[in-house]
């Protein structure tokens, strides 16, 4: 059969956009249309209940002016910092680590995965018995070596670093076996040729590893850093943003203006505020990494 | 000076033995190519010359001096890979003198001796290009440029050819020839193409099974085979190899050494047969002829036959060799070789 007739025809220049369209649906109805919503709201004074009022720019000025959000967005940047700055570097530890094939290894590589397909409920109730500070396992270990014992999640200087240690620990895991699945791709030649090269084990980390790995090291530190600026959840099973709001992070700010205290409007334009330092952070990355990651 | 000495090499991968009993010589100055079939254990043999894989037991020495258990970097060999091990990351001078920064070359040496070879290799324009832009051959080149820069005693070859396309091969084939007259070093390359052995190699090292089958200049290895597995190894089409009526012991001919004609001769050796199939090559024509249950292939300069005709099979005495049951050659002093000879 030949397919020269109807080429230019109305039904093949517009066949591609019906095969795409149950996504783009599916993408404007729950991606596009709540973006634009939220860009609404935010300029809007709304109890949930009423009929909403337009308030020009008054929430965004608002926001700025509240040290409630300050110190939100405060303790969401120095979790964000210690997840990427702090987790992603021990990860890539244990995926060295890791990389050795021994019995003992291959058992760990799956025990360091489990972290992350607990319930995070779970985690929250197993942590909240370690760092009982009365008669937690980590304040006994800690006595051995003559320090505390540590308030952890009762005191607000050290609840925000109990949140990252538990948040930390629940993530290491999963970005370890990405890390290590990566680092199993690396041709083993490579190696060879550089044990023929003199090269030592830090340079080949530096030279090899690490440049043939950056791709997936460059996704890991987006989708890291985005996801601790989004962190909801944990700080919710955990603290409850407490003690006072020590531990309170953004989404849980947000959370609060617009569920608890029913200012939808002021919570929306946190949230677009949010969304604009997520678009800020990621562009920053791809401007000053993306022409250093190696992408085969 | 650079003269490789394997005693008593012994690879073992788990259970299975992969080289049993290696001893050999590579001499100094020599091209030496290791061939033989995949899973010999040839290219296991180049690894333990580089120290990448190290032997189960036994020594390993270099101009004398036991390098068993040296690491790789201080062994003063170089290695071209298979898929050329070109780290991908860096820039073709950084691929070229990463080995020179590690051993703390001085930068002006170093910049002097990747433009020195790099020139030689004919990629100077490329320097400060990435591997991933370029072509196979020029990969190639790196590759050999990056092991030349070491000025090493010897050049560990592992396959370095066969990702090339096919007129590509032929001509790097010359110019590693070139190279090798040109540095006078040893090479030791690893192949499973019989063509590159026979084409470079002033020894060939012919392995099968973790078994050295035969080391011998690619004239000896293929005029005068040790044993059944050499003769048929190396050629193409392969050796003739007929058996002797109720035994074990065959005789073998080259498709080349075979004359046709349409008559009856008082050659030592002839045959009446019928022409199965006709393959025109150009230059010459092989023959597939069939005679007492047997098949032969004829290679010949003259193409006038036609298949389903018959002719006659003629080979002389001299181009005809004996192997005993066991596939080891009866040569012409051995007591048994004239008996033979006479059932023909």
């Amino acid at each position: 059969m030949e397919r020269t007739a109807n080429d230019n025809g109305f039904w093949p220049r517009i066949r591609p956009y019906v095969f795409i369209l149950p996504a783009m649906v599916f993408l404007a109805l729950f991606v596009i249309y709540p973006i634009g919503d939220l860009a609404v709201r935010s300029f809007q004074k709304w109890d949930l209940i009423g009929t909403p009022t337009w308030v020009n720019t008054k929430n965004f000025e608002y926001i700025f002016k509240r040290k409630e959000f300050i110190d939100s967005l405060w303790h969401t940047g120095i979790y964000a910092l210690c997840l990427v700055g702090l987790g992603l570097p021990i990860s890539m530890l244990f995926a060295v680590w890791l990389s050795k094939s021994t019995r003992l290894n291959n058992l760990l590589r799956s025990v360091m995965f489990m972290p992350h397909v607990i319930s995070l409920l779970s985690v929250a109730m197993v942590w909240a018995w370690i760092m009982n500070k009365d008669n937690g396992l980590l304040n006994m270990a800690l006595g051995v070596f003559g320090i505390g014992p540590l308030q952890w999640f009762d005191s607000s200087d050290t609840a925000l670093m109990s949140v990252i240690i538990v948040a930390t620990w629940k993530a290491v895991g999963y970005n370890t076996m990405l890390i290590y699945a990566a680092m199993q791709n690396v041709p083993t030649e490579l190696y060879e040729a550089a044990d023929l090269d003199n090269a030592s084990r830090i340079s080949k980390f530096f030279k090899i590893t690490f440049p043939m790995i950056s791709p997936q090291m460059f996704m890991l530190l987006i989708t890291a850093t985005t996801g601790s600026f989004k962190v909801f959840e944990t700080v919710r099973v955990l603290t409850k943003g407490g003690p006072g709001t020590s531990t309170q992070v953004l989404v849980y700010y947000i959370y609060k203006q617009a569920f608890y205290l029913n200012k939808v409007g002021y919570a929306a334009a946190a949230g677009v505020v949010l969304m604009g330092i997520m678009g800020v952070m990621t562009i920053i990355y791809f401007w000053a990494l993306s022409k250093k990651v190696h992408y085969q | 000076m650079a003269e490789i000495r394997f005693e008593n090499i012994v690879k073992k991968f788990g259970e299975k033995t992969v080289l049993d009993n290696i001893n050999l010589n590579i001499e100094d100055g020599s091209f030496t190519v290791m061939i033989g079939p995949s899973g010999c254990g040839k290219t296991t043999l180049l690894r333990i010359i580089a120290g990448i894989g190290p032997q189960t037991s036994g020594k390993v020495y270099l101009d004398g001096v036991d390098i068993s258990r040296m690491l790789p970097a201080k062994r003063n060999v170089a290695m071209v890979f298979q898929n050329y091990a070109i780290y991908p990351t860096m820039t073709v001078r950084e691929n070229i003198e990463f080995g020179l920064k590690n051993n703390k070359v001085p930068k002006d040496e170093r910049t002097r001796l990747v433009e020195e070879i790099s020139e030689i290799v004919g990629i100077h324009e490329l320097l400060e290009r990435k591997p991933a832009t370029l072509s196979g051959g020029q990969r190639q080149r790196i590759a050999l440029a990056r092991a030349m820069v070491k000025k090493p005693k010897v050049f560990l070859m592992d396959e370095p050819l066969s990702n090339l396309d096919a007129k590509l091969r032929v001509s790097m084939r010359t110019e590693l020839i070139e190279l090798h007259k040109k540095l006078k070093t040893t090479f030791v390359y690893v192949t499973h193409d019989q063509t590159e052995a026979m084409s470079m190699a002033t020894k060939i090292i012919l392995m099968n099974g973790g078994v050295i089958q035969q080391e011998a200049s690619p004239r000896v290895i293929y005029q005068d085979p040790n044993n059944l597995f050499t003769a048929q190894f190396i050629g193409s089409p392969q050796m003739n190899v007929l058996k002797f009526a109720a035994s074990d012991v065959s005789y073998g001919f080259r498709p080349e050494k075979v004359s046709l004609t349409s008559d009856a001769t008082q050659s030592f050796y002839c045959r009446k047969g019928t022409i199965v199939t006709k393959e025109m090559l150009g230059s010459e024509t092989i023959y597939q002829v069939r005679y007492d249950n047997n098949s032969v292939m004829v290679k010949s300069l003259d193409d006038s036959f036609e298949s389903d005709t018959e002719v006659y099979v003629n080979v002389n005495e001299e181009n005809i060799q004996l192997f005993d049951a066991s596939g080891v050659r009866i040569r012409a002093d051995h007591q048994d070789f004239a008996g033979w000879m006479q059932k023909l």
